[in-house]
This record gives C-alpha cells, sequence and structure tokens, in this order.
C-alpha cells in the first residue's frame, strides 16, 4: 500500500530514527507525535489469553500494561482478544466504567483519561497490542488514526523481522514496499507455504518476505508465483533463509 | 427482474442481519446476488481502511484476477472517484479510460470487462465504501437499475453498521478494521484449503463457505481455526 499516508508516516519515523535502524521505541516515540498522544506502549501475545510488556515511552503507559495484566481486562485485552481496535476516548464515561469496572478507575487514578488499543495483527497472526494513552479524554482525528494504524502495522514488520533468523530489514522492505496488508496474493501465499512447511503462519509469513528480500523482488510478486504455484518452499531446504524452489 | 425475485433476495438478506451474524459471508451473498440480479458479469465490494486506501472485503466470484482487479483501485479506477465524490461513477466503455487508469483497464480488459459502475456506500455525511459493478459488454445501467444498485449499496452499508451497533465514528472504525482484518484471515485460509488440496483460491473459497454454512460458523471464526491448525477443512 504505497500512499500519501504511508510516506508520511515513514518520513517522520526516518527522523525519529535520525539514521540509525529504526526500533520500536522510535516507532512509540513517532506515534506520540503524530497522533498526537502522551504515551505509548506495545504488549507481547505470551499465550493463549496473556499479553506482557514488551516496551513503554513512560510510568504512566507502564501502569496501563500492568493495570491490564493484573486485572485481566482493559482496551488492550479487548483489542487483542477481538482482533479489532478499542477506542476508549474517555474512561471516566459510565460505559468504560461499566466495560472495565476495575481497570477504568485504575487508570484514571494513574493519570490516563483516554486509550487506544491497536491490535497488531495480519489476519490470524496475532503479535500483540500498540496502546496509545492520553491525558485529556478524546479520540483520534481521523488522520491520527490512519498515521497511529500505519504505524501499528510497521511495528508488526519490525517484530516479525526481528524474530526470523536472518530476517530481511523491515525498514528497508517496507520502504520499498509499502506494507503488504491489501495485496490479497500476498495472505493466500502466507496461507500456502504454511502448509508447503509445516509452520505457522506467523513463520511462514516471515519467510516469505525473507525471500523475496533475498531475491531482491516484490512481495507480491513473489506471492503470485506462490499462489500459481511457479514457487514452492521446501522444508529441507536450509530453514533459516527463507529459501524457495522454482517449480 | 421480478418484483417478485427482488422482494425475494432483500428478504433474505433482511434474514441474514440476525444477532452476531458473518459480515464477510452477508457482503459475499451480497455481491453474489447484485450479479445476478442487476444481470452484471461480477460485483465487488470495497471499504475504506482508515490507513487511506480502499480494500476488497468481498466480491461475486473469489477468483484471484477478479481481487486483483477490485484490488488495483487502491490507486486508480472509477472507485477512488467514487469514493471520493460520494457519487455514482460510471464508465460506459473502459477502452476509453485507458489513458487515465492504464493498469486497471488493461487488467479489466484481460478478464473481458468492457464497462463498469462504481456506486457509494454512504454513511451520513461520510463514505466508508464502494460497490464495483462489471460488465462484459460497454452502455449504461438502466436509472432503474443504477436505482437498485443503490438500494444494494446501501444494504451493505447497514450490514456493516449492524454487526455492531456504532453510536459514534469510533466505533465505526473498530467496525472497520476488524472487518478488513476478517478478510485478511480469510485469504490466509483460502491458501492453507488451496495448498492441502491442490486447488484454485475459488475452489478454496467455496470449500470454506461450504464447511462454514454447514456448521453455522462465522467464515472468519473458521478461518482462524483453519490457519491455527485447530481445525483441517
Amino acid at each position: 500500500m504505497t500512499n500519501d499516508g504511508f510516506f508520511r508516516v515513514w518520513t517522520q519515523i526516518g527522523k525519529h530514527a535520525q539514521g540509525s535502524s529504526v526500533s520500536v521505541a522510535h516507532l512509540c516515540a513517532t506515534a506520540m507525535a503524530v497522533a498526537g498522544v502522551d504515551g505509548v506502549g506495545v504488549s507481547l501475545v505470551a499465550g493463549p489469553e496473556a499479553l506482557e510488556a514488551f516496551t513503554t515511552t513512560d510510568v504512566v503507559a507502564a501502569r496501563i500494561e500492568e493495570l491490564q495484566l493484573v486485572l485481566g481486562e482493559g482496551p488492550a485485552a479487548d483489542a487483542s482478544a477481538e482482533g479489532r481496535p478499542v477506542l476508549a476516548v474517555d474512561l471516566a464515561t459510565a460505559a468504560c466504567a461499566e466495560r472495565w469496572p476495575a481497570f477504568a478507575p485504575a487508570a484514571l487514578a494513574a493519570g490516563a483519561r483516554a486509550v487506544i488499543a491497536l491490535p497488531l495483527q495480519i489476519g490470524a497472526i496475532r503479535l500483540g497490542v500498540f496502546t496509545l494513552y492520553r491525558v485529556r479524554p478524546g479520540g483520534l482525528s481521523a488522520l491520527e488514526l490512519a498515521d497511529a494504524l500505519v504505524i501499528a502495522d510497521t511495528v508488526c514488520m519490525l517484530l516479525l523481522d526481528h524474530a526470523a533468523v536472518a530476517g530481511p530489514d523491515a525498514t528497508g522492505l517496507a520502504w520499498r514496499d509499502g506494507l503488504p496488508g491489501s495485496d490479497a496474493v500476498v495472505h493466500q501465499a502466507t496461507g500456502m507455504i504454511l502448509v508447503q512447511l509445516g509452520v505457522t503462519a506467523e513463520v511462514a509469513f516471515v519467510r516469505l518476505r525473507a525471500y523475496a528480500y533475498a531475491q531482491d523482488r516484490r512481495l507480491g510478486d513473489v506471492a503470485r508465483d506462490v499462489v500459481a504455484r511457479r514457487l514452492r518452499f521446501d522444508p529441507d531446504q536450509n530453514p533459516g533463509a527463507g529459501v524457495g524452489e522454482p517449480v | 427482474m421480478s418484483e417478485h425475485r427482488l422482494a425475494e433476495v432483500f428478504v433474505e438478506l433482511a434474514d441474514t442481519l440476525v444477532a452476531d451474524f458473518d459480515l464477510i459471508d452477508f457482503l459475499h451473498r451480497l455481491t453474489v446476488r447484485c450479479a445476478g440480479l442487476l444481470d452484471v458479469a461480477a460485483a465487488g465490494l470495497l471499504l475504506a481502511d482508515q490507513r487511506g486506501a480502499l480494500r476488497v472485503v468481498a466480491a461475486s466470484t473469489e477468483e484471484t484476477r477478479l481481487l486483483e482487479v477490485l484490488q488495483l483501485q487502491t490507486d486508480e479506477g472509477p472507485c477512488p472517484e467514487c469514493f471520493h465524490t460520494g457519487q455514482p461513477v460510471t464508465v460506459v466503455d473502459l477502452a476509453d479510460a485507458a489513458d487515465q487508469w492504464p493498469r486497471f483497464v488493461t487488467e479489466a480488459h484481460r478478464i473481458g470487462f468492457a464497462s463498469v459502475h462504481a456506486l457509494p456506500m454512504r454513511l451520513r455525511t461520510e463514505v466508508v465504501g464502494a460497490l464495483n459493478l462489471f460488465d462484459t459488454r460497454p452502455g449504461r445501467l438502466s436509472p432503474r437499475t443504477i436505482q437498485l444498485g443503490q438500494a444494494l449499496a446501501d444494504v451493505a452499508t447497514i450490514g456493516l453498521l449492524q454487526a455492531r451497533t456504532i453510536s459514534q465514528s469510533s466505533m465505526l472504525a473498530e467496525q472497520l478494521q476488524a472487518a478488513l482484518n476478517s478478510r485478511v484471515i480469510i485469504e490466509q485460509a483460502k491458501g492453507v484449503i488451496a495448498e492441502r488440496h491442490q486447488i484454485d483460491m475459488e475452489q478454496a473459497f467455496l470449500r470454506l463457505r461450504a464447511t462454514a454454512r454447514a456448521g453455522s460458523r462465522r467464515l472468519s471464526d473458521l478461518s482462524r481455526a483453519i490457519v491455527d491448525g485447530s481445525e483441517l477443512v
């Protein structure tokens, strides 16, 4: 998806990274700037219904993560379970108090007034939650939400590629191909590779990206070859490097 | 088309809107009925992603080439224009639009389409997506057919809203993102099924949908189970 929003956000990420390779911390700082929020936290899926804090920008963000872990409820927990964003634009409302009877008052006491939880997911691949908070009530504007979603996608890519053995540089691949949100063939190919290699969707997707990167080809083009059965991934070949076999 | 058939379709679609219904299956059903009722070759629905692009959520056939033509409209084609203006866009003969949308027209011609109509999915002052109607003959649809197409586009919007009570724009954002991610899960599951049974993506989708319907499961729930490996289809 190469559109204005993507380049707008990536220009900002570049400013925050200042030439070094992009980290999750850079993405959090960028999110604070472009979405106009006071802090950000990233939590990762640690089990079927468990999240654990990965990084937070400040004590309030850390407290929001901790509260949800201890209380077992909150916007991030819901976002992860339901696979959708949860936009709690004012925790002081009756609706929020009813939805999260323990979390809402505790988060307010910690200094947060609005919490926006964006799932870090690519279809069935669930990585965690990107949580933004504000000390004042209020939702994100359309532009702020667009930018926050693009940053959440980028966090996904960064997490996946870091987890990969000899994985590609997320920054390089994202700059070249954009984010693979809209290309149906990429997701179809992920499903096919999952069966070919007998791995999880997450690993299959990482391998697909690694192959595209290693071959210096566009992700969508490689995925099209997989779907057309011109390219197969072979489990016996060099498992780390995402080797594919032209058929 | 007969009034009777028309009434049947609207009743069928309305009947689908029960509590906890399957949004993607509903939108797929709607595009299939669109193609049949409006006598066009294919219909597809695109929703506006809050990231700023249009994304395919349903099509009357799951043929990969059709999905790709629909998706090309992220950048060019009648859908972006329809989406930005909130007005229907008609391309009587795609050959005349080759300069304007070179990639879209080339790919549409490749599958044999000659004309296309885009109708907006409107919610109050917002446009949330667009319905695409493709035909193999050049020409304009009759005003009555357009009117009916717009009614079906409105039904699609109702379906989107109905899946959750939407009281404010933040709820719409939640709903749209959930629908778009469901679509990704379905693509992943189609890949799993296609590879396991050595069939194409359209056959994989039909198999997925038949299994979901037989077990009264939501497409997205079943798809997730397939991708997680907890269920074999």
